[in-house]
């Protein structure tokens, strides 16, 4: 990596640390995760039952926001600001600066994450713990995963206003909407669409494999059952395969349409 | 570098030809002004040398060796002025020098002497929000310099800056121009830069139109020098004696104001109207000749039908 993308991932960084937007919703994540808590600890012996699935809804809406929005402005931003151009007049490539970006935002979501489950982890108290650590891996790849989303969204477009209405949308359509759609999909075809199927639509949706893998593992496969979902999800690497194709594919897009830019300033 | 040329590089957008077959040499230690209108092709022409725009045809040799027009070409040694530059409005004045520091690898000593030199000591912890346009102006002339590169690219570089502001761009052009390295800048102010730069590239419709030094493009365009004569009190019969021996010559006066005396005479007519004032002693007090200006030379230049 070159000294430009190095300077580029600490730039982005701070300046994302520095970004008032950023430090509110992360104290706000960081509130309800520990109202989240909180609340598991009050129930005390269904506390495991409580915490973390309700911290997984909790982060599956949030999350995926906030790194969208995290995301979205990364090269608009620069572009309507007239700070592109300087920018790549350094001997960098325009891939190597999406990367950059995409690291040091993601550094800084990192960050917002961990400071958010640790404020649950503190707020449940210590029988929680090992229960709410697993949430962070998956988490943070669900962050990831929006944020080169984002990126991507950054890449596409030549105004911020379409940029944060993309944003909206995409994060209505694979928050809220993509299930409903997956749902639409079985009483259209009057349930003739397999269980596998459905599982496999479900999990390609990044918010999707986050809820039910976790789910899965936190509250139980009944409770997907419950929901009727009964089919395998993906092992461990179909699941990493997912994880990469969400975060790294988004990303190569994202250099490919700045390569394929006449104009990059 | 010693030697950097730009051959036949052609843009299009859609159908239009930002550039068309421009060829262009800079040599190390030369100060080469862009003039041309708006939409000539100056800033599209910057934006091919740094990489931000791709040509559709063309090749860039760096002391004779090919580079890439499309990969980092010359970004290794060239500091960067864009055109209305601007930066992220959170940062502080040395937030963003340290961020270019530490992408160009320059240490953080220089980012102090860099403050110093741009007269912005006293606002670097201040947010860029708050600069005025000629303090962004000179933030960028900041970044610019920074690396020392070899090669510095300014996109009307004087843009909002006040005296003092200027006064460090003419320190920095001196100062590049001295130390054998090359400075390529596109600008409107013809006045202003005419005696900084060596040589002028007239661009217009995306082509060089005319290229050359200051004074070689004024013989080109071949406008006549006004002359002015100051006349002595006299009597009135010596200076009617030599309004009629200029007349001679065919240079008539265009306008004669009180004890003054305007004559425009071709380069070449220069001499024989000396040797014809030189017969009047008595009658002129004074003569001075007063050059083409640049922004003349531009227009009759641009005027002139563009070559086949």
């Amino acid at each position: 990596m070159s000294r430009v993308a190095r300077a580029l991932i600490a730039h982005e960084f701070l300046e994302r640390l520095r970004d008032r937007w950023v430090i509110v919703i992360s104290v706000l994540f960081a509130a309800l995760a520990s109202a989240v808590g909180l609340y598991g600890r009050a129930a005390e012996a269904h506390a495991s039952a409580l915490t973390g699935p309700s911290l997984v809804t909790l982060a599956s809406l949030l999350v995926p926001l906030v790194a969208l929005v995290l995301g979205h402005d990364a090269i608009v931003g620069e572009r309507e600001r007239n700070t592109l151009g300087l920018l790549f007049s350094l001997p960098v490539g325009r891939l190597e600066v999406v990367v950059a970006k995409f690291l040091g935002r993601g550094l800084a979501l990192g960050l917002a994450v961990g400071l958010g489950l640790a404020a649950a982890m503190f707020a449940a108290g210590p029988g929680q713990a090992q229960v709410l650590a697993q949430l962070i891996l998956p988490t943070l790849l669900l962050g990831l995963s929006f944020v080169s989303f984002g990126m991507l969204i950054s890449a596409v477009t030549t105004r911020q206003v379409t940029a944060a209405s993309l944003v909206v949308v995409t994060w209505f359509g694979l928050v809220f909407f993509y299930d409903l759609g997956v749902l639409a999909l079985l009483i259209a075809t009057d349930g003739a669409v397999s269980q596998q199927v459905v599982a496999g639509l479900v999990a390609a949706n990044p918010a999707g494999l986050y809820r039910i893998v976790l789910m899965d593992r936190l509250a139980g496969p009944e409770v997907l059952a419950g929901l009727g979902l009964t089919a395998q999800l993906p092992g461990a690497l179909g699941q990493a395969a997912i994880w990469a194709g969400w975060i790294v594919g988004p990303l190569l897009l994202s250099g490919a349409a700045l390569r394929a830019q006449k104009v990059a300033k | 570098m010693k030697r950097l040329e730009l051959r036949d590089v052609t843009v299009k957008f859609g159908a239009v030809h930002a550039l068309a077959g421009v060829t262009l040499e800079l040599s190390a230690g030369e100060v080469l002004m862009l003039v041309g209108p708006n939409g000539a092709g100056k800033s599209t022409l910057m934006s091919v040398l740094l990489g931000l725009v791709r040509p559709d045809h063309g090749e860039l040799r760096v002391d004779g060796q090919v580079r890439s027009l499309r990969g980092d070409g010359i970004k290794h040694f060239v500091g960067y002025l864009p055109e209305a530059v601007a930066f992220s409005d959170s940062l502080t004045g040395r937030q963003v020098l340290r961020f270019f520091a530490w992408a160009r690898g320059a240490s953080s000593k220089r980012i102090d002497v860099v403050l110093e030199r741009v007269g912005l000591t006293h606002a670097a912890g201040r947010s860029v929000r708050g600069y005025s346009r000629g303090m962004r102006q000179r933030l960028g002339v900041g970044v610019a310099i920074l690396s020392e590169p070899e090669l510095l690219i300014l996109d009307e570089p004087t843009g909002g800056l006040d005296q003092e502001g200027l006064t460090v761009l003419w320190s920095v052009l001196e100062e590049w121009r001295d130390e054998g390295r090359t400075v390529l800048l596109a600008s409107h102010d013809l006045a202003l830069l005419e005696r900084r730069v060596a040589r002028i590239c007239l661009m217009s419709n995306g082509r060089v139109k005319a290229e050359g030094t200051p004074d070689a493009l004024r013989l080109r365009a071949g406008l006549p020098h006004r002359v002015n004569f100051e006349l002595r009190e006299c009597a009135a019969e010596r200076v009617s004696e030599l309004l009629d021996a200029l007349t001679e010559l065919g240079l008539a006066p265009s306008e004669v104001v009180e004890q003054r005396c305007f004559v425009d005479v071709a380069p070449d007519g220069l001499l024989p109207l000396m040797a014809a004032q030189a017969r009047f002693p008595d009658a002129v007090a004074q003569l001075r000749v007063l050059e083409p200006q640049l922004d003349q030379i531009y227009e009759r230049l641009l005027a002139e039908e563009s070559p086949s």
